[in-house]
């Protein structure tokens, strides 16, 4: 490590704000659009990609099964992550390192299509308003933005780019089982959706290790406001958007509390938040996220007047409610009595996906149970088979063809500036103790 | 109870009020309220040949399931409101919860299960009802030589029933169970409503007899909430018909075919009175080639063989549910004796046939018959 150029906490706040005074002055990039001139079903889009962390190794991992995208550069200040991206994607990309603003040296390579952003929150606006203005496609993961008035910039750059894709990394959209939950509720199969609950719970300190306390505040960026949303931006962000994709509406207000009063290890977000938002009609999401016990693990219940639906990556299972039938009129009415006809006390939840679950037994109470589940799914024209890819690769292979084909990306600016804003609002009710409400005509 | 009974004329009044508002209003401003009533009345008895007090009503059908006991609750109503009908089923089901609550043999915090804990080291009083329904059991056992019997549980246990798995006990196991088996060992003090066991080890099940019950518990709160045509039906092993549907004559119940349970042995049409079926084709298992049934004859410690199904149709259903279990483990002939001393019983048979892929119906009917007026069973065959 001696020989390398040693990044430390004060490279880093570098970084940080330099990327807000570039975004104080900010003016389009020289780079030459590179905006694939027609959709070509047949090219291949080249692709630079900034922050090869964690999060964005995984996304590299993906990107190697997606021959659609070639990845031509890659972009982190930190020499073992940049590393890492290389070794993870494999195609011998050009790297950029060293100064925080290195990234714009990348976005003026003409031969660039689209720009992947995974970096940490505090930086995500800047990067994607020059990567439009550089005329880049732009995938940047969620949360989309840190702070409120960056909203209206990034939405500005998206317009002055029409002709560009933005998509935002919440990757539950491109999930079969989310859209297949998400088409049972348009589709009244939960009746009328007043309420949705979700958690996120882990028993950890949601840390990750660092060998140099030099590079705390690097490493763990989560941990630290000037950063970070904390819990609200990294994990609620993903089930405010599945609420806002249920009730099929942004929020009107949301109350809020949280604390750091578990983990008091010097950290600065909350190690557990708790939400309660409202939508129109008086529909409200019941949230919490806590760093102490894992048993809930993370889902949405999501609850209406005949049904609710439990949904998280790779599991939904729909149970009914006391099923009751109002007719007008008289029915032929023709009953049959035998055996008792056993039922489990418990309701067993019905899965979204019945393929998943064969060989339970022949005929027996939940087989038919299942059968019966898929032709009413298939009944009603959404019964899919599974899920064939894990939702992040599809995230990403939607993402290619949208640039590719012209298609509109999955998750546009509007859904990801929804999710944003109820990141941004909820954490200024746990700041503030105080109910914070949207504005009138919220995005 | 009484308070909750609707009022059909001012109800409906209310709602034709409210629609004939926005129509003398807007839609059809020339109509007149007691035209508009003589010509919907009309058109409704002419068109369906109901009577007109159904026709006067808008009548609703209101269906309702729940699952209870380890099975499913289904209510059917008609009436004119059906929001008054979902409290009424509501009600039904919140006293079918308390009802299991209080019988269940599978939750520790039951009065069963603590009775069960305790009878055999100390007397233990029982709440009134629960204890007239343990009484009413102990006189079925009596009635039936035995073959009704609410201590039978440990046979069932040992024969595999409940953990879903069946084995053939040994006979040593067998005998030793069999010590534990017998109503003989339960004894109930009316004076201090007390029971008490005479022998360690010894269990109440409940399972033969608590959704009969339930069922007329549900009838009563129908009665007396003014609901006067429905169906209950608990996991259709006991069925209340209350009334008749509107414009028929009785609630059709088909019996399941114990060997092809898509089709139907017989027909049936009733009308305030119970059925109740006993048979075995929805928990056996197969060992050794033979089949075994969860109806254990308590005298032998083994499930009985020959019978594959009975119906038993009561005026009550408690009545049905425990009768249609004990002439499953009678057979047909000492059932006759029973039927002979006991009135308003219709109990249908079904054997195996000469074939073994063939169904043997037998019907007999108590020596007599004084249902109440208003009380009625029709049997069309198959």
């Amino acid at each position: 490590m001696e020989n390398k150029k040693q990044v430390t906490r004060r490279d880093f706040l570098k970084t940080a704000t330099v990327a807000v005074a570039v975004g104080g002055a900010a003016k389009p990039l020289a780079g030459a659009p590179a905006i694939l001139a027609s959709p070509n079903p047949n090219s291949v889009v080249n692709y630079g990609f900034i922050g090869t962390g964690t999060e964005g190794c995984t996304l590299l991992g993906f990107l190697t099964t997606i021959p659609e995208g070639r990845c031509i550069a890659t972009c982190d200040i930190y020499p073992p992550n940049l590393k890492k991206g290389v070794e993870t994607i494999g195609t011998n990309p050009q790297t950029y390192t060293g100064s925080p603003t290195e990234y714009r040296k990348m976005l003026e390579r003409k031969d660039m299509d689209a720009v992947l952003i995974a970096t940490p929150l505090s930086m995500h606006a800047q990067m994607v308003i020059d990567a439009l203005d550089a005329g880049k496609h732009v995938f940047v993961e969620k949360t989309m933005y840190f702070k409120e008035e960056e909203g209206d910039r990034i939405k500005k750059a998206a317009e002055a780019h029409p002709k560009q894709v933005l998509q935002i990394g919440l990757q539950r959209r491109s999930s079969t089982l989310y859209r297949v939950a998400m088409e049972m509720v348009r589709k009244g199969a939960l009746g009328k959706v007043m309420f949705v609950r979700a958690q996120w719970h882990r028993n950890s300190n949601w840390r990750r290790p660092v060998a140099d306390p030099r590079l705390e505040r690097m490493i763990n960026w989560r941990m630290y406001k000037e950063y970070s949303g904390g819990l609200m931006a990294e994990l609620a962000s993903h089930q405010i958007d599945i609420a806002n994709w249920a009730f099929g509406a942004t929020p009107v207000s949301v109350v809020a509390t949280g604390g750091i009063d578990y983990w008091k290890d010097g950290r600065e977000t909350c190690d557990n938040v708790e939400a309660i938002f409202e939508y129109p009609e008086g529909r409200k999401l019941f949230y919490s996220s806590i760093l102490y016990n894992a048993h809930f693990g993370f889902n949405e219940q999501i609850m209406g007047d005949q049904g609710t639906l439990i949904t998280t990556i790779g599991k939904g299972l729909y149970y009914h409610e006391a099923a009751h039938k109002v007719t007008k009129g008289a029915a032929k009415e023709n009953w049959w009595a035998g055996a008792t006809v056993a039922q489990d006390a418990e309701q067993k939840g019905i899965p979204i996906f019945p393929e998943h679950t064969n060989g339970q037994g022949e005929g027996g109470f939940m087989e038919r149970e299942l059968l019966y589940a898929k032709r009413w799914l298939a009944s009603m024209g959404i019964y899919e088979y599974e899920e064939a890819h894990a939702p992040r690769w599809s995230e990403l292979h939607n993402l290619m063809h949208s640039i590719r084909d012209g298609k509109p990306a999955v998750v546009p600016l509007e859904i990801g500036m929804a999710d944003a804003l109820g990141v941004i609002y909820a954490n200024r009710a746990i700041e503030t103790g105080e109910k914070v409400s949207w504005p009138k005509k919220a995005v | 109870m009484d308070a909750k009974r609707p009022a059909p004329a001012s109800s409906t009044n209310k709602r034709w009020g409210l629609l004939f508002k926005k129509s003398t209003g807007r839609i059809l401003p020339f109509m007149r309220r007691s035209l508009f009533w003589q010509i919907s009345i009309l058109l409704l008895v002419v068109l369906s040949g109901r009577s007109p007090a159904y026709a006067a009503d808008s009548l609703v059908r209101y269906e309702a399931s729940h699952q209870a006991m380890g099975t499913v609750f289904t209510i059917v109503a008609y009436g004119s409101n059906a929001a008054y009908l979902g409290e009424v089923t509501d009600q039904a089901f919140g006293e079918i919860d308390r009802l299991d609550d209080q019988m269940s043999n599978y939750k520790p915090e039951s009065a069963l299960s603590a009775i069960n804990r305790q009878a055999y080291r100390q007397r233990v009083v029982v709440e009134p009802h629960l204890f007239a329904l343990l009484e009413n059991s102990l006189r079925y056992s009596e009635e039936t030589g035995g073959a009704f019997d609410i201590t039978v549980g440990p046979l069932m246990e040992s024969w595999g029933f409940f953990r879903g798995r069946g084995r053939l006990p040994r006979a040593s196991e067998l005998a030793r169970v069999l010590k534990r088996i017998g109503y003989r060992h339960v004894k109930l003090d009316a004076a201090a409503r007390t029971i008490q066991f005479d022998e360690p080890g010894v269990e109440i099940d409940l399972g033969g007899i608590a959704k009969g019950y339930a069922v007329d518990q549900v009838v009563k709160i129908l009665d007396s909430d003014g609901v006067k045509q429905a169906l209950v039906s608990s996991g259709t092993s006991s069925v209340y018909a209350r009334g008749s549907p509107p414009g028929e004559q009785g609630w059709k119940v088909s019996v399941r075919n114990p060997l092809d349970t898509k089709k139907a042995a017989c027909v049936l049409r009733l009308q305030n009175l119970s059925l109740s079926v006993s048979g075995d084709y929805e928990k056996f298992f197969k060992l050794g080639g033979k089949i075994y049934a969860h109806i254990m004859d308590p005298h032998t410690g083994m499930p009985v063989e020959n019978m594959l199904s009975t119906v038993v149709v009561s005026p009550s259903a408690t009545d049905s549910d425990a009768l249609s279990t004990a002439f499953f483990v009678e057979g047909v002939r000492r059932s006759r004796d029973y039927l002979e001393h006991h009135p308003n019983l219709t109990a249908i048979f079904y054997l195996p046939g000469g074939s073994g892929h063939t169904v043997q119906q037998i019907v007999m009917k108590s020596s007599v018959t004084r249902l109440p007026a208003g009380s009625f069973v029709r049997i069309a065959g198959n």
